[in-house]
């Protein structure tokens, strides 16, 4: 009974007393209902959290870590991308040193190589920003291997089973200098000294094992060579990189003096014409391409096949293998509507149509060959970083490309 | 009495049973007595200083980062619910966030043009340059002046002299009269000849190393300005805020490592309705990133006031170029658009790449109030606030934008001292008419009634905001639901539909009907209004406005605009 009673009394305690309990806890006022939230928190507070990803992209962003390291203005950096058409993915070490002989000067450097065993180094020393940035001169020595360039033989009429491969290396050392009178002009000149080695055996599938040295001229004996070169490039694209309007309109002048036999000395000239017509609040974009490149040689000389013109590859006739076609002169035509998709995407379908020629008058819009394509562009509104295409209906088949850089 | 005989026939464990249940029922009943209404509502400051934040840290943000994860990952809470830190007005209460000001008095045209600014321009000629601008993308240098104090110069860009320092100045203002936190800044000249560079000046090289300040710096950063005809470089010059930075706030969530920030930025009402401002504006750079968390105060009471920060690319202005067209009009990266224009090889066309910009001014950029259209109004990506932004937030916003006049708004774009004839006029000329936009859009969204006044003698008074800002017609007939409000319980009794009372002529002081005598005995009182407009269909739902007895006097203390008891007729 006595237990009861107990019992009951802590019972009816704890029930008049349970309301006080709440009111404990119950704020009075909005004040202390805020506070009351406050210091709830207060008693687990833990610092800023972020992830892996984000403390990354920040260190990044903070030390300017992608353009210190991809493409800076100084020091050492890896050379990404394509040496030169057909050696695949390439990389290497790269160095800048800007600013020498009082800021006048910048120099750079670079040796990559890549997967398919091209290499090159590259070293030149310029003057960019001489008589009020209006002159630039540099001199420049290069040298590189191309192990695996493709060779179908000469003429338009040459056979895709025909393909075979030959290594082209040289050592080019020279100089350059541009005057621009005005934003849009560049008047440049230059003199190269090439020497210039044919490799048309090393390989089962090489030049020699199907074609005899007179398809090939030059395979056997590779004179050095004297190149100059003069330029006039008229440039009002606009953007430079990633052209929404304007045109650009060159012409290049070059003569190769064989310096050993003459017989292979001979001219080339190459005219390279761009238009883009603006559509849509620049938007998108027809981009129109004319470019023809002739070559005339000395009277009983040739012209050494791997320094005749060529098409085919990712930057010209997309359908078709890389120098698929070859010869004396050479006619591109190219036509791309580009679109804008969003702020870093482009669209473009692509019509190219080619011809080379032995004769320059045979340079004419029939028998051209052709493909189509479409792709994507990624990049900024100044510049194509990425472009991935797909080119169909060519007699080569369809190509897939994905290339740094725009195509023109 | 025994316990046996209160409870016959029961056992001693049954009986234990039966007091806890009770005791637990009472412990309810007496949660659920919290009043809906405190003695200190409506609050008009929420002391959220009154914790010690001094633990919190620095936090950096990546713009990629912010960019994919707004992008990508939808972050924040996006539960369609009322503002959390309003207060029984719907209205937000002076903060760390926030200081009431246009919207609870009136400002001067000067006051309001003079926005944070404590003094007039400085010269700066002899005030050393001390560290290169550490982040950002507009060209610039800090300063420090002879009291110590440091200060930042950012560069108009060179094909558009003062176009982003006028957006600074212009934005700050603004921001600054609606109630935001922003630092002081003032359009200064450069003279690269009377330029100082303090001996321990810094700055840090392409590859990362810190070095040395030279003149060859400093006049490459000069040569990505505009240079003004007399040779000298137009700039803003921001002072930097008191306190310690602490990076930035985002825009969903809270600071962890703040003891005060109770409330989920996604659901705070000023980031919320600051979507209102930024599409005004055209600040389609509001993101986390653009914002600035400060800890002030003595060791042991510190704070941290949050800041709206760099104004640079609102209006025409990008900061380094002229505001792109797709800004304010769509999200860098919008999938519906995208793949409309991808799979019509273009054909399709957005409708904001044919919208006509004036040109007659470089320092003006791209900015118009013709195409736009604040519902549709957007910014760089999404922003969790805005996205959660209600009607009543809109309204919230809309109403203090009402209060910028013309005048005023043509004081602020005085203040830019734009130097090319008809620039100025264009940028007033537009932000009037996008602020009539904005308040056609935002301030009809709701039942648009405004400061409520229940008299001695039970006389109630209130605005139409809509109507009194000259956006709508005179409203045709106000419907009022009268009550008693039992503020223990939250429950209503004693609704008297009071009939229709024809709508005056909208001016001031409003619609005014009479209280039901019976009902002025009640401590408390509501009355929903329900407003008969043909253009507003909207606005027959509800307004419910709660009266507390003070002495004897009516007090409001409560408008709801989202109030579901009372049943829309």
């Amino acid at each position: 009974m006595a237990h009861a009673t107990v019992v009951w009394f802590i019972a009816v305690a704890i029930c008049m007393c349970a309301p006080l309990f709440v009111y404990a806890q119950e704020p009075a006022t909005r004040a202390e209902t805020l506070q009351q939230q406050r210091e709830e928190k207060a008693r687990k507070l833990a610092p800023p959290a972020q992830n892996r990803l984000e403390r990354t992209l920040k260190d990044l962003e903070s030390g300017r870590l992608f353009e210190r390291l991809l493409n800076p203005a100084e020091g050492l950096y890896p050379k990404i991308g394509n040496i030169t058409t057909g050696s695949g993915f390439s990389v290497g070490p790269g160095y800048r040193h800007a600013g020498m002989f009082g800021g006048h000067a910048d120099f750079s450097t670079f040796a990559a190589a890549s997967f398919s065993k091209y290499w090159m180094i590259d070293a030149r020393l310029q003057f960019p920003r001489l008589a009020n940035n209006h002159v630039a001169v540099e001199v420049h020595g290069q040298r590189y291997d191309f192990p695996k360039e493709d060779f179908f033989g000469l003429g338009p009429d040459s056979n895709r089973d025909d393909e075979v491969i030959y290594g082209l290396a040289n050592t080019v050392l020279g100089g350059s200098g541009t005057v621009r009178p005005t934003g849009w002009l560049n008047l440049s000149a230059g003199v190269d000294h090439l020497q210039p080695t044919i490799d048309a055996t090393a390989e089962p599938d090489s030049l020699l094992s199907r074609f005899d040295p007179s398809q090939a001229p030059g395979v056997l004996v590779q004179p050095d060579f004297l190149r100059y070169s003069a330029m006039v490039d008229v440039n009002m694209r606009v953007p430079r990189g990633n052209p929404r309007r304007g045109g650009r309109y060159a012409v290049t002048y070059q003569r190769y003096d064989d310096t050993d036999t003459d017989f292979y000395s001979f001219n080339r000239v190459d005219i390279d014409l761009q238009q883009y017509v603006p559509l849509v609040r620049d938007r998108r974009v027809l981009a129109l391409r004319a470019r023809a490149a002739m070559t005339d040689a000395d009277t009983g000389a040739v012209v050494p096949f791997y320094y005749q013109p060529t098409l085919g590859g990712p930057d010209d006739l997309r359908g078709f293998r890389h120098f698929r076609f070859r010869d004396r002169n050479a006619l591109l035509l190219q036509a791309e509507y580009r679109w804008e998709i969003f702020t870093a995407v482009d669209g473009a379908i692509f019509y190219d149509a080619g011809k080379v020629a032995s004769r320059r008058e045979d340079l004419d819009l029939r028998d051209l060959e052709s493909d189509y394509g479409i792709g994507f562009r990624f990049g900024t509104i100044n510049g194509v970083f990425l472009r991935i295409e797909g080119a169909f209906g060519s007699s080569a088949g369809a190509h897939f490309i994905m290339r740094f850089g725009h195509v023109f | 009495m025994s316990s046996r005989r209160w409870l016959p026939n029961t056992s001693l464990k049954t009986r234990l049973y039966v007091v806890t249940l009770a005791c637990a029922a009472l412990a309810l009943t007496t949660r659920s007595a919290t009043p809906a209404y405190f003695p200190d509502d409506p609050l008009q400051v929420d002391n959220d200083r009154a914790l010690d934040a001094g633990k919190a840290r620095p936090v950096d943000g990546s713009n990629a980062y912010d960019f994919a994860e707004h992008t990508f990952l939808k972050p924040g809470d996006h539960r369609p619910i009322r503002a959390v830190n309003v207060n029984t007005l719907d209205e937000v209460a002076d903060s760390s966030w926030f200081t009431n000001r246009i919207g609870r008095q009136m400002m001067s045209i000067d006051e309001i043009a003079r926005g944070p600014n404590a003094a007039d321009a400085p010269g700066i000629d002899d005030w050393p340059i001390v560290e290169e601008k550490s982040s950002g993308i507009t060209p610039g240098y800090r300063v420090r002046s002879p009291e110590g104090r440091l200060y930042q110069l950012k560069l108009d860009p060179p094909g558009n002299p003062e176009m982003a320092s006028s957006a600074e100045v212009i934005g700050a203002a603004f921001y600054h009269a609606i109630g935001y936190n922003v630092v002081q800044g003032y359009i200064v000249d450069i003279d690269p000849a009377k330029i100082v560079i303090d001996p321990a000046a810094t700055t840090v090289d392409m590859r990362g190393r810190k070095r040395t300040m030279t003149r060859d710096d400093i006049d490459k950063l000069l040569a990505r300005g505009a240079k003004l005809p007399n040779g000298k470089y137009r700039a803003t010059l921001s002072r930097f805020a008191d306190g310690r930075p602490l990076g930035y706030f985002k825009y969903y969530g809270t600071r962890p490592d703040d003891p005060n920030d109770i409330h989920p930025h996604e659901h705070r009402r000023e980031l919320r309705g600051s979507r209102v401002f930024a599409a005004w504006l055209n600040h389609d750079d509001s993101r986390g990133l653009n914002s600035l968390d400060m800890l002030e105060g003595p060791a042991g009471r510190q704070f941290i006031r949050h800041y709206m920060f760099d104004f640079g690319s609102i209006m025409g202005s990008g900061s380094t170029m002229p505001q792109v067209p797709r800004a304010g009009n769509e999200y860098i990266l919008e999938w519906g658009p995208a793949f409309k224009t991808l799979a019509t090889l273009g054909l399709y066309v957005r409708p904001w790449i044919l919208v006509d910009y004036w040109e007659g001014a470089k320092s003006v950029g791209r900015f118009e109030g013709d195409f736009f259209d604040p519902v549709k109004w957007r910014p760089e990506y999404p922003n969790p606030a805005f996205e959660n932004m209600t009607p009543e937030d809109a309204f919230w916003g809309a109403r203090l934008v009402s209060k910028f006049s013309n005048e005023a708004i043509r004081a602020v774009v005085a203040k830019a001292r734009y130097s090319e004839p008809g620039a100025a006029d264009h940028i007033a000329d537009t932000l009037i008419k996008r602020r009539d936009k904005v308040l056609r859009a935002w301030l009809t969204g709701v039942n648009p009634l405004v400061n409520a006044r229940l008299s001695n003698d039970g006389v109630l008074t209130f605005e139409n905001a809509a109507v009194d800002a000259g956006i709508a017609k005179p409203v045709a007939e106000y419907r009022y639901t009268w009550s008693r409000f039992d503020n223990a319980t939250g429950e209503i009794s004693q609704s008297i539909e009071a009939g229709s009372v024809a709508g005056t002529d909208g001016k001031l002081p409003g619609s005014r009907a009479e209280a039901p005598k019976m009902l002025l005995d009640a401590p408390f009182i509501r009355v929903s209004v329900r407003t008969i407009h043909p253009d507003y269909p909207a606005w027959s739902a509800p307004v419910t406005f709660t009266f507390r007895r003070a002495g004897t006097q009516w007090e409001t203390v409560g408008l709801d605009r989202t109030d579901k008891s009372v049943v829309r007729k």
